[in-house]
């Protein structure tokens, strides 16, 4: 939509290309045709053969000025927010904690007992003994970085690309965790676990018991966590890395005293699980490892953008490529670590409306 | 050199074979400097001239004129195009202490010695000694993983005590006894594909070092998991050589015996229990297919779907045969692959050679050694094959000399 300004400008270009044209009718630029010289005389004739005028520029009649319009592009968005995505990735780490639980629960029928199958000997088992309440410390310390997480993650700017990453990463490592704990049983690690009774084949206490979980969360803390045979690998190691890398991740570099912090307690507790003899070493072990090595695999995938083209990635041969290639297609950039508030504030009806600078902008908003 | 007007027939025929055009002489036999000079592309179309050459004599026309160029320069040594000076007012053209040489832009007369730019680095170096550094490491963490299976065995509960546990591919599929023996064929095949596929690459030393360094890491990895949580034997069928407890040299001996076979139970040294999680021959079996198929031709891909299929049917004869838990088999499939496709990632992709705070990949423990392994390596090994042994060296090949440049 040309202003009128604009108008005027085109006019007066078109005069002097009307000027232009008649003086030197039959000249060289691309498109022209030799006219007859009759057209010579005046601009006016009504009949050209062809227009006369350059590079297929249209003689419009003075009369009756069109609108130019002149498309500006708009400037894309890099991080679009897209809270649809995640909602979905948000539905696939419910199903999967859900699937979780079942499997915990099925799972714990084929536990063996104690008895018959002693706990497995165990390398940090042989050098420290147990201690009781260790356990509640790794529980309490998972609370308070979880907590911690919401929090930060409130006042994220793109709150809905870091939730989208991680509820995948957290219901992928889930996802995992239902496939291991379930292809092989391992007893339980030490011979203070108290196992819930086995309820065989009683499907709806088994349906109770799988909700009691999933209220509670799957921490003994609430006394949820009495079903056994979930050990490898540990979930709770799980939470406490995830959330220590999502909060490394997505705060500024220099709360480093806030990220020396969350490291100790994410340590302290991945260290009490063991303390309290509640999964073998290697739970935590190879724990520790798939969830740094997903995060770190999905996040150079998303902010190293020559990945994505380049035919020599072998990081797209992972199977949650497609996946991932839905949820981060759109995404740009690099996050960028900035802050809002999470309400905007004032509301936006408080707000005047700023005056019009130009009257292309008018033009633009009719 | 007299100049070319002044030049006889003999200087003129003697010109000519100096220029590499020998078969005018005979034409030219007569021709003096003068004539020479006089020749235009008229003379050519005619006969006998046009029969010599096909290209109407160009050629020799254009060598005439550089002739005439020279000697022009030469004679005019002052007052003309850059680099010219002017001399004093007798300038003289055939003065023999010309200032300066008289010619534009420092043409010289002689030979002039044009340095050709020596070829650029190679992108695909060598480095023959970082593979044998990364074969140590792996020979290294091939022994660490004998001695520590022998420790491990120690400790390893008796079937009696604890009872294999509970396996959900156990409970469908029963066991096969001589399953474990085609697993083991298998990997050897695998391995024998592999190394005849690696003699005969352009580039084996960087593909070796990538190779014994991915291997020696995930051996590294399985002493780690195998020594932390000892797992019961998989199934009652196992022969598990009895406990020396204390007996160092009768562990040595069987840490030796170990190596001597390979750790397959074909050649009877894999008596020891308790290296459970994880396999080293899903370990095995895996890799060798991602090499082979890595650093094959895109196009033999019968032969890639041979070697996957003899690297799946090894995997399901191990736990047809009871002789790994399944999340034994699904861990170590899962870290091989992992650690294969991180590593060529990074290889190929100069951007992640560098630590910086997009590149999460460089937070791995080994990526320091990483970087000193392929920091010369710059893209893609391209796949290109060549015979292990020169070509020349066999009796079939004949050495033809081409130019005269190959001596």
């Amino acid at each position: 939509m040309a202003s009128p300004q604009l108008l005027r400008e085109v006019d007066s270009v078109d005069t002097q290309l009307d000027v232009h044209m008649e003086e030197d009718v039959g000249d060289l630029s691309n498109g022209f045709q030799r006219s007859s010289p009759s057209v010579n005389d005046e601009g006016s004739q009504s009949q050209p053969k062809q227009s006369n005028l350059p590079n297929g520029l249209r003689k419009s009649g003075r009369k009756h000025q069109d609108y130019i319009k002149i498309s500006v592009p708009e400037p894309k968005n890099r991080l679009p927010l897209e809270w649809w995505k995640t909602g979905i990735a948000f539905i696939y780490a419910l199903f999967n904690l859900v699937l979780t639980t079942v499997m915990i629960t099925v799972v714990h029928e084929r536990v063996p007992a104690k008895e018959t199958s002693p706990p497995l000997p165990d390398k940090f088992f042989d050098y420290v003994g147990r201690v009781e309440w260790a356990f509640s410390i790794s529980e309490i310390n998972g609370m308070i970085l979880v907590g911690l997480w919401c929090c930060q993650w409130l006042f994220l700017r793109y709150k809905s690309i870091a939730a989208r990453r991680f509820f995948f990463i957290m219901g992928t490592l889930y996802l995992y965790r239902c496939m291991t704990m379930y292809v092989t049983t391992l007893p339980v690690p030490g011979m203070h676990m108290k196992c819930a009774p086995k309820l065989h084949g009683d499907s709806q206490a088994k349906l109770q018991r799988i909700l009691r979980l999933i209220s509670g969360g799957g921490l003994s803390i609430t006394g949820s966590h009495i079903l056994c045979g979930d050990f490898l690998y540990s979930g709770h190691t799980v939470m406490l890395t995830l959330t220590y890398l999502f909060i490394k991740e997505y705060s500024p570099r220099r709360f480093w005293w806030y990220h020396l912090l969350c490291w100790l307690l994410s340590a302290v507790g991945v260290v009490c699980i063991l303390v309290g003899h509640e999964h073998y070493t290697v739970d935590v072990v190879i724990a520790y490892y798939i969830t740094t090595r997903l995060f770190w695999w999905y996040h150079t995938m998303a902010n190293v953008q020559t990945l994505r083209s380049s035919p020599q990635n072998y990081l797209s041969r992972s199977w949650w490529n497609p996946v991932f290639c839905f949820f981060e297609k759109n995404v740009q950039t690099q996050v960028p670590c900035s802050f809002s508030w999470p309400i905007a504030w004032p509301p936006s009806c408080f707000k005047s409306s700023c005056k019009n600078y130009s009257m292309v902008q008018s033009a633009r908003r009719q | 050199m007299k100049k070319v007007v002044y030049w006889s027939s003999e200087e003129v025929s003697s010109w000519l074979a100096e220029e590499g055009m020998p078969e005018y002489s005979d034409s030219f036999q007569r021709l003096n400097g003068k004539d020479l000079l006089r020749l235009t592309e008229a003379d050519f179309k005619k006969p006998p001239l046009s029969l010599v050459c096909s290209d109407n004599g160009q050629q020799l026309l254009n060598k005439i004129k550089t002739l005439n160029i020279e000697h022009h320069i030469e004679a005019h040594k002052n007052g003309h195009a850059n680099g010219h000076l002017i001399k004093g007012k007798n300038g003289d053209s055939s003065s023999s202490k010309a200032k300066r040489n008289g010619m534009p832009n420092g043409f010289r007369n002689e030979m002039v010695q044009i340095h050709m730019p020596m070829p650029e680095k190679s992108h695909f170096p060598m480095e023959w000694g970082k593979t044998a550094l990364a074969f140590i490491y792996a020979l290294f963490c091939f022994v660490f993983t004998t001695v520590m299976i022998s420790v491990v065995h120690e400790r390893v509960p008796p079937k009696e005590e604890t009872p294999p546990l509970p396996d959900k591919f156990f409970d469908i599929f029963d066991r096969v006894e001589w399953a474990f023996s085609i697993c083991e064929i298998n990997g050897m095949i695998l391995v024998a594909l592999w190394l005849i596929q690696w003699t005969l690459l352009k580039y084996k030393s960087i593909i070796g070092r990538r190779f014994f360094f991915i291997v020696g890491t995930l051996y590294l990895y399985r002493c780690i998991t195998m020594y932390i949580t000892t797992l019961p034997v998989p199934g009652v069928h196992f022969q598990c050589s009895p406990k020396l407890l204390g007996d160092w040299e009768a562990q040595m001996r069987r840490v030796i015996k170990m190596i001597a076979g390979g750790g397959l139970s074909i050649t009877g040294s894999h008596t020891m229990c308790g290296d459970y999680l994880y396999s080293g021959h899903t370990v095995i079996l895996t890799l060798t297919y991602l090499f082979i198929k890595e650093y094959s031709p895109r196009r033999f891909w019968w032969y890639h779907w041979i070697c996957w299929f003899l690297s799946v049917v090894g995997i399901f004869c191990i736990l047809l045969a009871h002789d790994h838990y399944t999340v034994d088999v699904v861990v170590a499939y899962y870290i091989t692959t992992r650690l294969f496709w991180w590593y060529h990632t990074m290889a190929n992709q100069q951007i992640l050679k560098e630590a910086t705070n997009t590149n999460f990949f460089s937070q791995v423990w080994w990526y320091s050694a990483f970087q000193y392994l392929e920091q010369n390596v710059s893209g893609t090994v391209p796949r290109n094959y060549q015979l292990p042994f020169p070509w020349r060296a066999t009796p079939f090949s004949r050495n033809v000399k081409y130019t005269r440049l190959d001596t």
